[in-house]
């Protein structure tokens, strides 16, 4: 049937709720406009340095208690300096990794967060290239 | 006082950050339609893979040598070299965006006046660039852009300096033997062919070049060859070549075909892709253009050789891909169905701002009014290149003549489908 439809049929859904930036023509104004800046800018809040900060994905199981899984896209840091404890991408034969560092007085272990995946034991600090410091971790929960 | 910071080997450098396993191993990277070799690594270069050598003579050649060569991975560049300009900036409020690799950037008086503190701001430079996007850089710091060039050349070459040289803090000997050693043709904008005539009047370093009166270099050259002499004397005369905002005199768009184009049909397809991405170039730059040229080639060692071409002079200044569009099929009635054409392009030029330039009502385009390019631009972005186009250049493509980029690395920083992958 042809009839008409009092609206667009094909408006698309939005998720987010926008505030109409624009004064309504009658009645009262919304009071909630004055204090609408915006709705919530993801890379705002998650991303400091914006030119130093890389999304990689990861491949493997051995981060899982860290709450890293297979496919889990990370945010990495760059500017940000390794501290013990950081979760840090590394370079590993020429590949990199992702594993936590832990720095003691006596040594320095790139740890599996999984009781299936041994610790890597670094012998040299020096030798060590950390490629940058993982912030976030964007873990799927919800698998398509 | 001027720094020049430019990256070393900037397209195996930008490949290394997200392979880290090509650190230290001879590369190559290669023009479009992998063609020739337009970056060499310092061990490529080591091996005599020197830049222009054609892929076809070295590829034979290459596995026994331990080479790997890659595509142009020209998204990765391109946003490497973003983050690359956007650190810089940082550090001046004056930077001056030489090329996807270089940059000048204005040196503040207070740091201008003390010799360390250049050192130590050059160092910084070379430090935070590795550290945040991982790529080596080197940097020259000197009073005038042509001798920033040579003491970045300097940096590159001498070990001593450690990829930091600060030409007033060197010891005017030293610069002096420098210039008195090395050819005319190291300095920057002196190309072979003024090198020879140079030498004819004997100049033939750049010490002399320096030490030769500026009036007599313009009587026999021209101005510019002269400010280049001044330049060398620490009198900066060379003003920026492009302003800062990225605005262009003109725009060009332009491949060679890995197959060559026989129909008019198949040549329809290619002028409107380029229209296209000629228009939302200029949208990107909030620009628009008066004339278009546009412009098909066969190869020159063909049996027929054509190179067609027309210039359009569009009715009001516009950044319409459909105008553009039209405008560039203007070419197709010149080609020849048969002829084998290797290369097609456009060239806008007669560019200018677009807010400044509004047409009367009475010459605005009704898909400008729509605002289509921004429309098709904002899906591209969001959705890929392929899915959404404008007429014949909105059909996927089969075609033969889509750029061949066999050994493509991912494209890691603008494609979520390609992120580099870490080992967990």
């Amino acid at each position: 049937m042809l009839a008409l439809s009092p609206r667009p049929v094909d408006e698309p859904t939005m998720l987010m709720l926008q505030a109409s930036p624009v004064a309504v023509a009658c009645g009262f104004p919304s009071p909630a406009q004055d204090y609408y800046d915006g709705p919530i800018d993801l890379t705002e809040m998650l991303v400091d340095d914006q030119e130093a900060t890389f999304i990689v994905r990861a491949s493997g199981h051995s981060m899982t208690e860290a709450g890293i899984s297979d496919g889990d896209e990370l945010l990495v840091d760059r500017s940000k300096r390794p501290r013990d404890g950081d979760v840090v991408v590394a370079v590993l034969d020429g590949q990199l990794t992702i594993k936590r560092l832990q720095i003691s007085a006596d040594r320095v272990l790139l740890k599996s967060e999984s009781s299936e995946h041994p610790d890597i034991v670094v012998p040299e600090l020096s030798e060590l290239v950390i490629w940058g410091v993982a912030t976030f971790s964007i873990h799927h929960l919800r698998r398509p | 006082m001027l720094a020049h910071v430019d990256v070393n080997s900037a397209y195996v450098s930008f490949e290394r950050v997200f392979n880290p396993a090509l650190e230290a191993v001879p590369t190559v990277v290669l023009s479009n339609n992998d063609g020739m070799v337009v970056a060499a690594s310092r061990e490529a270069k080591a091996l005599g893979l020197d830049l222009g050598r054609p892929w076809f003579e070295l590829r034979p050649h290459a596995q026994r040598l331990g080479v790997t060569a890659l595509s142009s991975n020209y998204e990765l560049y391109g946003d490497m070299s973003r983050r690359f300009h956007a650190i810089l900036s940082r550090f001046t409020p004056e930077l001056e965006v030489y090329s996807i690799d270089e940059a000048f950037l204005r040196v503040s008086p207070r740091i201008a006046r003390d010799p360390d503190a250049m050192t130590a701001l050059g160092r910084d430079i070379k430090d935070t660039l590795r550290r945040l996007i991982g790529v080596p850089v080197c940097v020259g710091i000197a009073e005038t852009r042509t001798l920033a060039k040579l003491a970045n050349r300097s940096a590159k070459k001498i070990a001593a300096f450690d990829g930091v040289c600060v030409w007033p803090a060197t010891r005017p000997e030293w610069r002096q033997q420098l210039m008195s050693r090395l050819p005319v043709s190291e300095v920057w904008g002196i190309a072979s062919r003024l090198e020879r005539r140079l030498v004819a009047m004997g100049i033939s370093s750049i010490a002399d070049l320096a030490a030769a009166d500026p009036v007599r270099i313009r009587k026999a050259f021209n101005v510019v060859v002269m400010r280049t002499a001044l330049e060398l004397r620490g009198v900066p005369s060379i003003v920026a070549e492009e302003d800062r905002t990225g605005h262009k005199e003109q725009l060009i768009v332009s491949r060679s075909f890995s197959e060559k184009i026989t129909t008019r049909d198949g040549m329809r397809q290619a002028l409107s892709i380029y229209a296209q991405q000629a228009a939302t170039r200029l949208v990107r730059h909030r620009q628009v253009a008066k004339l278009l040229t546009a412009f098909a080639g066969t190869s020159h060692y063909a049996e027929q050789r054509s190179f067609p071409s027309v210039l359009v002079k569009l009715p009001a200044p516009t950044a319409d891909p459909v105008e553009l569009t039209r405008a560039a099929h203007r070419l197709l009635p010149l080609i020849e169905d048969g002829g084998r054409y290797a290369r097609a392009g456009l060239m806008l030029t007669d560019l200018r701002p677009a807010e400044v330039s509004q047409p009367l009502d009475l010459f605005r385009f009704a898909h400008e009014e729509s605002r289509i390019a921004e429309l098709i631009d904002k899906v591209q972005r969001k959705e890929g290149r392929d899915l959404l186009g404008l007429g014949y250049g909105g059909m996927r493509p089969g075609p033969s003549w889509q750029m061949k980029r066999e050994m493509l690395t991912p494209r890691a920083t603008t494609h979520w489908d390609e992120l580099a992958t870490v080992r967990a």
